[in-house]
């Protein structure tokens, strides 16, 4: 995003890598999830994580972002080693994440405004005159009315946790925004609305989005690019469209199965003009 | 390559803001504003203030230009509400030579800024306050009183119908409250027991009158001390975990997927509960009056010369069997009420994980203060009826 200019530079050619993990293993017991497995995202593209039930895209999500200590394997966020970073280093690195959780973890006893102006507090050096405006802006930029501020999480319906929780997340103005299962639980125009707002997010404040996510809509037609977890391995990257058109099983039985036929079906239909709401810069960098 | 710390920690250019004055647009003039280093959350301290153009003689229209390295969502939300006052101020603000992206932001966050924060609920006056708590209380009071008539109304046809009693769930309680409250119960009542015996025997001792320990700790203990004491240790002990149980069931709906399945609560969570209390409580209570007295034997064997077997066969000479029941009567009252007082704060828990630890602190304060006052008002009661 902002931070382009200023770091873009000084790594290894075109590509600015915000995630760049080697060999990630993530064992619980003896039952290994990730095996050996490699992702990149490129700043300011929106990916999406997906796959079968158990294959461990929660934690990778948490790998990713340093919740989760991998059994093996090197990550390196914003170019940086955090194998070798210390402990003031990993805290401005995680700073500049921005996380959703997949129930929204809103602290329950907290209005809106006060989850949003927690991290804030703990982080920023401000003048307390602006504190209040500064939370509101998150809010309103997460789409959430004005006189939400004061409710409690409970006051709030399904939909409005979610942007209450992605205003939170935005509230340190991250350059990376990862997004657990952001539209489930949500009606498809609520998923839609939200897909919108996270590209419309992404586009103006130049974020690098990561979400995990079920959601066909989101998968087909909200994002960039899709990364696909299979094998303990990421399988594929690429747009939906072009995930649908590989051998692999896995791949044919997530991307053109019974639910995804319409879709791939509508893809298939549309590709001598391109799927017009699918970003064109994708297709280059996954051959 | 750079390292690390300066990787991580990207070197922030100040923020700053310079007017540039512009000859070459023409009929009229314009004041342009440079923009330029890092406007970012984390510089944002640093932004300069701007003084009011209109103050520095500039014209109706303000270019903006940027130069910035960075620009997130909160430096822009310092550009728009500055934006607003220059416009509120009556000037036209040009945002042609802006980069797009960040037009794009701060069009975004013109759209949907608002120009105040809705003020949360002013705190209402003292007078309003206490009003609210006497209310609460009222209502608090209420809601005992009826959870208490439900308990009659649907506890007793179940006490009728015994075989529709969970005796499971009944023998569960009485182990967790009862059994495992041994320990703790007999510890406490053997140690009080001790105090009353060494308080009582100096004085006593001034007189000669060792042996009057006995009457002393045989009657205070099971009267008062050996019933009250078992009832507090399991309103803090019990009552609580009633509340928390039942507290965190609501929250996470466990209690409505019963109602759903078609169990009654009642009859599942609260009536097994109530019913091994009020079984639990007297046991735990002749058991905390034992000890109570065997503390007070120790005292007295050892520290006034009155021999176990004198302690032992004064007893029941000096205390009569009434003293002993005046006392158990109590028990199944306290335990009923802490029981009813436990499972109701618990399923009025609404929303959040500090409602619960919040009803659960309500929850032994009113039990054990209801529990002091019913031994009081028995004691009024029984000096009525001349006990």
């Amino acid at each position: 995003m902002s931070m382009t200019a200023a770091t873009g530079s000084n790594h290894n050619g075109s590509k600015d890598l915000v995630i760049d993990a080697h060999g990630i293993v993530n064992e619980f017991g003896s039952h290994r999830v990730h095996d050996e497995l490699d992702f990149q995202l490129e700043r300011g593209k929106i990916r999406a994580l997906v796959g079968g039930s158990g294959t461990g895209k929660t934690v990778l999500l948490h790998t990713l972002i340093m919740l989760r200590q991998a059994n093996a394997g090197s990550l390196k966020l914003f170019g940086v080693d955090t194998g070798s970073a210390d402990d003031a280093q990993r805290q401005s690195l995680r700073e500049r994440i921005g996380v959703l959780f997949q129930g929204g973890a809103l602290f329950t006893s907290l209005t809106v405004l006060e989850n949003v102006l927690l991290p804030i507090k703990e982080h920023g050096h401000f003048d307390p005159h602006w504190l209040t405006d500064l939370g509101m802006s998150k809010i309103l930029l997460a789409g959430l009315p004005a006189d939400s501020a004061h409710k409690l999480p409970m006051e709030l319906s399904g939909g409005m946790v979610k942007r209450a929780a992605l205003a939170r997340a935005l509230a340190l103005d991250p350059e990376l925004l990862v997004l657990d299962e952001p539209t489930s639980g949500l009606d498809p125009i609520g998923a839609a609305a939200f897909d919108e707002l996270v590209r419309t997010l992404s586009d103006s404040l130049g974020l690098t989005v990561l979400q995990a996510t079920h959601d066909l809509d989101s998968i087909w037609r909200g994002v960039d690019e899709v990364a696909f977890l299979g094998r303990k391995k990421v399988l594929a990257v690429g747009t939906a469209a072009e995930l649908a058109a590989r051998d692999e099983p896995e791949l044919q039985a997530y991307f053109r199965g019974a639910r995804s036929q319409a879709y791939w079906l509508a893809s298939q239909q549309a590709k001598p003009e391109k799927p017009p709401t699918a970003p064109s810069s994708s297709s280059a960098e996954t051959t | 390559m750079t390292t690390a710390a300066e990787t991580i920690i990207p070197a922030t250019a100040t923020p700053q803001v310079r007017w540039l004055h512009d000859q070459h647009m023409g009929v009229q003039q314009n004041a342009v504003l440079l923009l330029s280093g890092d406007w970012t959350i984390r510089s944002l301290h640093h932004v300069p203030k701007v003084d009011t153009p209109v103050k520095e003689g500039v014209k109706s229209r303000i270019v903006l230009r940027s130069e910035m390295t960075a620009f997130d969502g909160s430096a822009a939300l310092v550009l728009a509400r500055w934006i607003r006052q220059w416009r509120a101020a009556g000037l036209t603000v040009d945002l042609s030579e802006f980069p797009s992206r960040e037009t794009g932001l701060l069009t975004l966050l013109d759209e949907r800024l608002v120009d105040s924060a809705p003020s949360p609920i002013h705190k209402p006056s003292l007078l309003a306050r206490l009003g609210e708590v006497a209310v609460d209380q009222w209502h608090e009071a209420k809601s005992f009183l009826s959870f208490l008539g439900e308990l009659v109304w649907r506890g007793f046809p179940l006490l009728l119908a015994f075989w529709r009693i969970r005796w499971r769930a009944v023998l569960a309680e009485i182990e967790a409250a009862g059994v495992r409250a041994l320990g703790i119960v007999g510890l406490l009542s053997f140690m009080i027991g001790m105090v009353m015996a060494y308080q009582g025997g100096a004085t006593l001792e001034n007189y000669g009158a060792n042996v009057l320990i006995v009457n002393l700790v045989g009657i205070i203990t099971l009267r008062e001390m050996g019933p009250l004491l078992a009832a507090i240790i399991v309103a803090g002990r019990t009552g609580s975990s009633y509340t928390a149980q039942l507290g965190t069931m609501r929250i996470t709906e466990e209690i409505d997927a019963l109602r759903a399945i078609g169990v009654p609560p009642f009859e599942i969570l609260i009536f097994p509960k109530v019913l091994a209390l009020a079984l639990t409580l007297p046991l735990l209570s002749v058991f905390a009056d034992l000890m109570g007295l065997l503390g007070g034997a120790v005292v007295a064997n050892y520290g006034y010369g009155v021999s176990f077997s004198v302690f032992f066969q004064r007893i029941p000479e000096v205390v009569s069997l009434t003293t002993l029941w005046l006392g158990l009567i109590k028990a199944p009252v306290f335990a009923i009420v802490i029981a009813l007082i436990g499972c109701m704060q618990g399923l009025r828990v609404r929303g959040s994980a500090a409602e619960v630890g919040r009803a659960t602190t309500v929850s032994v304060v009113q039990a054990i203060f209801m529990v002091i006052v019913i031994d009081a008002a028995f004691s009024v009661l029984y000096n009525l009826m001349g006990y």
